[in-house]
C-alpha cells in the first residue's frame, strides 16, 4: 500500500473512532458528564457582541445541543476553530471586528505586468489602503519557463500576463520603495519551475537593499509545488526528480535560513482550473502535499520543522462542492498529518489560500463576473480561508486593469467589513445540515480517488501514467460540452442571452518599445558580469554534479548571472524535462 | 494482412494543433483535441510551450490540412504571424493557420492577424460544434504539388500513401544507406520514449547525418479520429534532421497503418536518412507488425523488443512470439524494483531460442542512461553508422517530374 492508502485508511479509522465516540457518550455517564462540563465551560468563555442594529451575538457560533453525542460529535468530527480535526476553521478567531482592526486582512491580490517597474507601481496602489503589506506577484511567460528575455521568439510575451524578471536587478526594481522586512509584510510569488533562482534573486536584492543580517525576517510564499505543474499548470524545465530535488534544497535551506517564508505552496487552482472538478482539485492537491511531506521526510527533515511551512492554494468557483471544499481539505490534512506522519499540532493545520475562478468569469456580458465573484469570495470565505485573491471582472480579456482590479478588491471590503457575514460571529455557518451532508459525500469521493491513485501506486506512480492529467482533461473536456449544451446554465452565454457584440475593454499590454527595454537591460547586465559569469555558472554546475544543496549556491550564482543562463546551465547536467499529453 | 473490413470512408482530415511558446493553457487545446478527434478528425498534437519554427517543422514533416494554435498569454499577433512566415518561406503557405484563445484574442486583434495571413481566429464563447464544422472546411484532396520543396515531397507522398491513393516516385535526394528498425513492444512498455533517446544519441554521433521516425499510434474504434501525441514527448525531434510522421491505424489490425510498407519504401528510396526507426502501436503476444516471420521479406531490416518489468510472470513471457524473432531485446524501466528478476527472466527466456540475442537493460526516461547508450552503439553497428565528419547536409527533396 502507498502512503495515499494509509492516509485514506487514517480517515476511516478516525471517522469510526468519532462514532464510537458518539456511542459512548450516549451509554457512558461519566463520559457524558465529563463532556458536558467542557462545553459549559467553552460556551461560557464565548465572549458576545452585537450588530450595528443592536441584535446580541455571540462571537462564535456553537450548536445548541446540551446532548453529550451531539457534543461529542462536534468537537471530534468537526472540532472548535483552530481545534483539530480543523474543519470548522485553523485558527480560533477570523474576520472579526476586533482582528479587522489589528490584524492582517486576508486579501491578497495578485499582480504583474509590464516590467518590474509597471508592478511596483501596481504594487504601490493596491496596497496603499491596506494595513499591513500584503503582495502577491504574477511573472511574465518567459521568466515562467525560465528563459531570459532575449531568448529567441520570446520578445512579443515580454511582460504580457505577468512581470518580466530577468536579474536580481530587475527584482530590485520590483520591490522598490516597500520596507520588506516588516513584520507584517509579506510577498508572495507565483513562481515554480525557476523558483529556486527566483527566489535567490529576491534575497540577492534583499541582502542589497537591507543588508545580510535582516533577510531572515522576510516573509512570504513562493508557489514552487512541480506535481501541480507536471500535472496541471506546465511549466516544467527539468526532468520530475531533479525539479524536485532542487525543490527540496530549496525547502531545506529556508527552514533554518529564512524562518518565516513558506516555500511551497501546494496548488489546486491551476488543478480546477484546467478543468478538474472540485473533488479532484482536492484529491490531487492533498495527495501532492502528502506527497511533499513524504520527501522531506525521506530526506531527513522534521516533519514538525517543515510541517508548519507548508500552505495551501485552493480554487473557488460556484459549484456547490466549494462550499465545504477547505473544510474537508484541512480535516483530511489534519488527520493525515497527525496519524501517518506523527506531526505535531503546529504542523497538522492546513493554512489555506483561496482565489475564485478565472475560469467561471466569461467573455459574454463579462459585467456579471462582478456577481460571479462575489458568490465565489463569499463560497471561500465559509471556508474560512485564509487569504484570498479576487479576480477582476475582466479576467477573459486582460491582464487586468486598475478599474476593475480596485472592484476586485472592494469585493471582498464589502463582503468582510460592509456586510455583517463575517464580522460578529465566528462560524455563522458551520454545522448547518446541509454543509454536513456535503461535507461526507465530498470526503468519501476523495478518499475514493485517494485508493484509485494508491492502487496505481502512488501520486508519482500514477502521475507518470497520466492519470491525474487524463482524468483532468476528461473532465475540462466535460465541463465544456455542459455548456455548449446547455446543462450548465451560464448566464448571457446560454441562457439570457442579449446577443450584444463583445465590449472593447481597455487592456493592458506591453509595448514593444518597453519590451526592447527590458532586452536591453539584460544584456547590459550580461555585460557587466562577463568576466564573472562563467565561473559562477561553473560552481553551480559542480555542485549540483556533486548533489550539493543547489539552492545553497544560487544565493551567490544570482549575483553575476541571468535566469536564462542559470536554467541552461542546470538543464546542462540535468536533462530537459519531457512533456506529456 | 488483417486490415479490418470496413467501408472505406475519406481519409481523415489531418490537423495539427499547439500552444506558443511560453504558454502553458492547454486546456482549450486538449479540449478542441478531444472533440475533433471525436468526430473522426486525426489531431497531430505538438504540445504547449512551442516555437514557431517547432510549429512549422511538425505542420510540414505532418503534411496536415492546417495549423490550430490556441494561445493565452498575450503576443499572439507577433507570434500567429511569425508561424505564417514561417510556413511561407519554406513554400508551405499553403496549410492554413487558424486558432483562439479565449477572451485575449480581442476582434481588433483578429482583424490584424487575418491582415497578417491567419485563417481564423474561434473567439470566447464558439460552441465546440461550429468550431467542428469550421474545421472540416479544411479538407482537400492530397496531390503531388510541384511546387513543394524538402520534407514537404516526401511529407505529402506519405500522405498519399496513407489515403490509398497511388504513390508518387520520390527522386533520390540523399546518399543515406537508411537502415531500418522496426520497434514493437507492449502498450507504455516505453518505446516512444527509447525512441527519443536513441534520436538524441543518433544526433550526436551522427553531425550531418538524418534519422526518421514513424510513429504508428491506434485511430480511435469508433470515430476513426485519433489524437496522435507521440511529439509531444519527442523532445529531440525539434530539430531538422530529425524526419517525424504520426501515422494512425485507421482500422489496421497489423499494429501498423496500412500505409507503413508504402511508408517505410518511400523513406527509404528517398535516401535522405541514415536510419529509421518505426514504432508500432502497443502489441501483445501473438502479433508480427514487421513480418518478422512467415518466411517473406521482412519490412524492416532488424527488431527491436521493447518491454516493460510488468509482463505478468514466466508464463506470459513464454507466450510473446516476437522475443523469438527479435534481433534486439530491450528491458525497459529498470528503474522499477521488478526489474532484477525480470532481467533474469527475460534472458533465460532469450537463450531457449540459442539466438545469442542480447538483452540491453535500459531506463529510458532517465536522460544519459548508459543502458541506452549501449543499445544505440549496437544499432549503430549493425546499421553500420560511421561517425561523419561535420557539415550539414541539405534536404533536397522533390518530386520526380
Ligand atoms: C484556465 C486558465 C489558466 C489555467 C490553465 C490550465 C491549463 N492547463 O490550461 C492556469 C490556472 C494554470 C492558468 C495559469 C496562468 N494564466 Co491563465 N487563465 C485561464 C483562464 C481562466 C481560462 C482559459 C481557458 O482555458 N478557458 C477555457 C476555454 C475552453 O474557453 P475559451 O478560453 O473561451 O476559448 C474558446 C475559444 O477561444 C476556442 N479556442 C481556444 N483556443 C483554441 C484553439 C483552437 C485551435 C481552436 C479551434 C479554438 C480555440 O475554444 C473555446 C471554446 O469556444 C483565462 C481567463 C479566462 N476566463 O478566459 C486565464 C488567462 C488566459 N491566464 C492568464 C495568465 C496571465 C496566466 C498566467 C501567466 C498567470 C501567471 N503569471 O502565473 C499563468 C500561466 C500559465 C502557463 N503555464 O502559461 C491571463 C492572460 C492575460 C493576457 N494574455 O493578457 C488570463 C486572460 C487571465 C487574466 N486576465 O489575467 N491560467
Ligand atoms: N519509470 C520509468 N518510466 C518510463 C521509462 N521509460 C518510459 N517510461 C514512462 O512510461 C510511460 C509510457 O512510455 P511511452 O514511451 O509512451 O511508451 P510506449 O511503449 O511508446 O507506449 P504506447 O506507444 O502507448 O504503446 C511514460 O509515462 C514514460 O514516461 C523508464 O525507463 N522508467
Ligand atoms: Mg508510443
Amino acid at each position: 500500500m502507498s502512503q495515499l492508502g494509509k492516509i485514506a485508511d487514517a480517515v476511516g479509522t478516525y471517522n469510526r473512532f468519532v462514532a464510537a465516540e458518539v456511542d459512548r457518550a450516549r451509554a457512558d455517564a461519566a463520559y457524558a458528564a465529563e463532556l458536558r462540563a467542557r462545553w459549559a465551560g467553552i460556551r461560557s468563555a464565548v465572549g458576545t457582541t452585537q450588530s450595528p442594529s443592536g441584535t446580541p451575538l455571540p462571537r462564535l457560533a456553537l450548536p445548541d445541543t446540551d446532548e453529550p453525542g451531539a457534543i461529542a460529535e462536534y468537537l471530534l468530527g468537526q472540532g472548535l476553530p483552530g481545534e483539530f480535526p480543523y474543519a470548522t476553521a485553523a485558527y480560533r478567531e477570523m474576520y472579526l471586528d476586533t482582528a479587522a482592526r489589528t490584524g492582517e486582512e486576508p486579501m491578497r491580490l495578485f499582480a504583474g505586468l509590464g516590467l518590474a517597474e509597471d508592478t511596483n507601481a501596481r504594487f504601490k496602489y493596491l496596497s496603499r489602503h491596506q494595513r499591513s503589506l500584503r503582495l502577491s506577484t504574477a511573472f511574465d511567460g518567459p521568466t515562467l519557463y525560465g528563459l531570459d528575455s532575449d531568448h529567441a521568439g520570446v520578445l512579443g510575451k515580454i511582460g504580457e500576463g505577468g512581470v518580466a524578471i530577468d536579474t536580481v536587478e530587475d527584482m530590485g526594481r520590483l520591490f522598490a520603495g516597500f520596507d520588506l522586512t516588516r513584520p507584517d509584510a509579506s510577498v508572495s510569488m507565483t513562481m515554480n519551475a525557476p523558483a529556486p533562482v527566483i527566489l535567490a534573486m529576491f534575497i540577492a536584492a534583499a541582502k542589497r537593499r537591507f543588508g545580510p543580517d535582516r533577510v531572515a525576517s522576510l516573509r512570504g510564499t513562493i508557489q514552487a509545488d512541480m506535481l501541480k505543474e507536471v500535472q496541471a499548470q506546465n511549466e516544467v524545465i527539468f526532468p520530475v526528480d531533479a525539479s524536485l530535488r532542487f525543490l527540496c534544497d530549496m525547502v531545506e535551506w529556508c527552514v533554518p535560513n529564512l524562518p518565516r517564508w513558506y516555500p511551497i505552496s501546494i496548488s489546486g487552482y491551476h488543478i480546477a482550473e484546467a478543468g478538474a472538478t472540485p473533488v479532484q482539485q482536492a484529491a490531487f492537491t492533498l495527495s501532492n502535499g502528502f506527497t511533499y511531506a513524504g520527501l522531506l521526510r525521506d530526506r531527513g527533515a522534521s516533519v514538525n520543522q517543515f510541517g508548519p511551512r507548508l500552505s495551501f492554494f485552493l480554487d473557488c468557483g460556484l459549484d456547490v462542492e466549494y462550499l465545504v471544499l477547505g473544510r474537508v481539505c484541512r480535516r483530511i490534512w489534519a488527520i493525515g498529518m497527525r496519524d501517518v506522519f506523527g506531526a505535531d499540532a503546529k504542523a497538522q493545520v492546513l493554512k489555506l489560500h483561496t482565489q475564485t475562478s478565472g475560469r467561471s468569469l466569461i467573455a459574454a456580458e463579462f459585467q456579471n463576473n462582478l456577481t460571479r465573484t462575489a458568490v465565489e469570495l463569499m463560497l471561500a470565505y465559509v471556508n474560512y480561508t485564509n487569504s484570498c485573491h479576487s479576480n477582476s471582472a475582466d479576467e477573459p480579456f486582460t491582464t487586468p486593469t486598475e478599474r476593475y482590479a480596485l472592484l476586485a478588491s472592494h469585493g471582498q471590503s464589502i463582503l468582510l467589513e460592509e456586510s455583517g457575514l463575517f464580522r460578529h460571529t465566528m462560524n455563522l455557518f458551520g454545522g448547518a445540515p446541509g454543509l454536513l451532508a456535503l461535507e461526507r459525500q465530498v470526503e468519501s469521493a476523495i478518499l475514493g480517488v485517494f485508493r484509485e491513485m494508491d492502487t496505481l501506486g502512488g501520486v508519482i506512480a500514477a502521475m507518470e501514467q497520466r492519470y491525474q492529467r487524463s482524468k483532468i482533461q476528461e473532465s475540462g473536456h466535460r465541463l465544456e460540452t455542459q455548456i455548449y449544451s446547455g446543462e450548465r446554465p451560464i448566464i448571457g452565454l446560454n441562457k439570457y442571452v442579449s446577443h450584444e457584440p463583445l465590449p472593447h475593454v481597455p487592456l493592458a499590454r506591453t509595448s514593444p518599445s518597453k519590451q526592447r527595454l527590458q532586452v536591453e537591460r539584460l544584456r547590459a547586465f550580461k555585460r557587466k558580469h562577463a568576466k564573472r559569469a562563467p565561473d559562477a555558472l561553473q560552481r553551480l554546475e559542480n555542485v549540483t554534479r556533486a548533489g550539493g544543496n543547489v539552492f545553497g549556491e544560487l544565493v551567490t550564482t544570482v549575483e553575476t548571472c541571468s535566469l536564462g543562463q542559470i536554467t541552461a546551465c542546470l538543464t546542462g547536467v540535468v536533462g530537459q524535462f519531457r512533456p506529456m499529453v | 494482412m488483417a486490415v479490418a473490413k470496413t467501408p472505406r470512408r475519406p481519409a481523415p482530415l489531418r490537423i495539427l494543433t499547439a500552444v506558443p511558446i511560453c504558454d502553458g493553457h492547454d486546456s482549450a487545446v486538449t479540449t478542441i483535441n478531444l472533440e475533433l478527434a471525436r468526430h473522426g478528425i486525426e489531431i497531430i498534437y505538438l504540445g504547449y510551450h512551442q516555437a514557431v519554427e517547432a510549429i512549422a517543422r511538425a505542420a510540414v514533416q505532418e503534411d496536415v490540412n492546417a495549423v490550430g494554435l490556441s494561445s493565452y498569454n498575450g503576443g499572439h499577433i507577433v507570434f500567429f504571424r511569425e508561424v505564417v512566415a514561417a510556413l511561407r518561406r519554406g513554400g508551405n503557405g499553403d496549410i492554413p493557420v487558424f486558432g483562439g484563445g479565449g477572451g485575449t484574442i480581442t476582434r481588433a486583434d483578429e482583424r490584424a492577424m487575418r491582415r497578417q495571413g491567419t485563417d481564423r481566429i474561434f473567439f470566447a464563447g464558439t460552441p465546440l460544434e461550429e468550431i467542428v464544422a469550421a474545421i472540416r472546411g479544411y479538407s482537400r484532396p492530397a496531390r503531388p504539388n510541384p511546387r513543394f520543396r524538402g520534407d514537404r515531397v516526401l511529407a505529402r507522398a506519405l500522405t498519399i500513401a496513407e489515403s490509398g491513393g497511388r504513390v508518387p516516385a520520390v527522386k533520390r535526394t540523399g546518399p543515406g544507406r537508411s537502415f531500418v528498425v522496426g520497434i514493437a513492444g507492449p502498450g507504455g512498455a516505453g518505446k516512444s520514449t527509447l525512441i527519443d533517446e536513441l534520436t538524441s544519441r543518433f544526433l550526436r554521433h551522427q553531425p550531418a547525418g538524418r534519422i526518421a521516425i514513424l510513429a504508428n499510434d491506434p485511430s480511435h474504434p469508433g470515430s476513426g479520429g485519433a489524437i496522435l501525441g507521440d511529439r509531444v514527448s519527442a523532445i529531440y525531434a525539434q530539430d531538422d534532421r530529425v524526419f517525424f510522421r504520426s501515422l494512425a491505424t485507421r482500422g489496421s489490425l497489423t499494429g501498423l497503418s496500412a500505409a507503413a510498407p508504402a511508408a517505410i519504401e518511400l523513406l527509404r528510396r528517398s535516401g535522405e536518412f541514415d536510419l529509421i526507426l518505426v514504432e508500432s502501436v502497443g502489441v501483445g503476444q501473438e502479433s508480427d507488425p514487421f513480418r518478422s516471420f512467415g518466411g517473406g521479406q521482412p519490412l524492416v531490416d532488424a527488431t527491436l523488443f521493447v518491454l516493460a518489468p510488468h509482463y505478468g510472470g514466466l508464463i506470459q513471457l513464454q507466450k510473446i512470439a516476437l522475443l523469438n524473432g527479435a534481433d534486439y531485446v530491450a528491458l525497459n524501466k529498470c528503474d522499477h524494483p521488478l526489474a532484477k528478476v525480470a532481467k533474469a527472466e527475460i534472458q533465460a527466456r532469450l537463450d531457449q531460442n540459442g539466438r545469442d540475442q542480447r538483452l540491453h537493460a535500459t531506463t529510458a526516461a532517465k536522460h544519459f542512461d548508459p543502458g541506452v547508450d549501449a543499445l544505440f552503439s549496437a544499432l549503430a553497428q549493425r546499421a553500420d553508422l560511421a561517425p561523419a565528419a561535420g557539415g550539414e547536409r541539405p534536404c533536397r527533396l522533390e518530386v520526380t517530374p
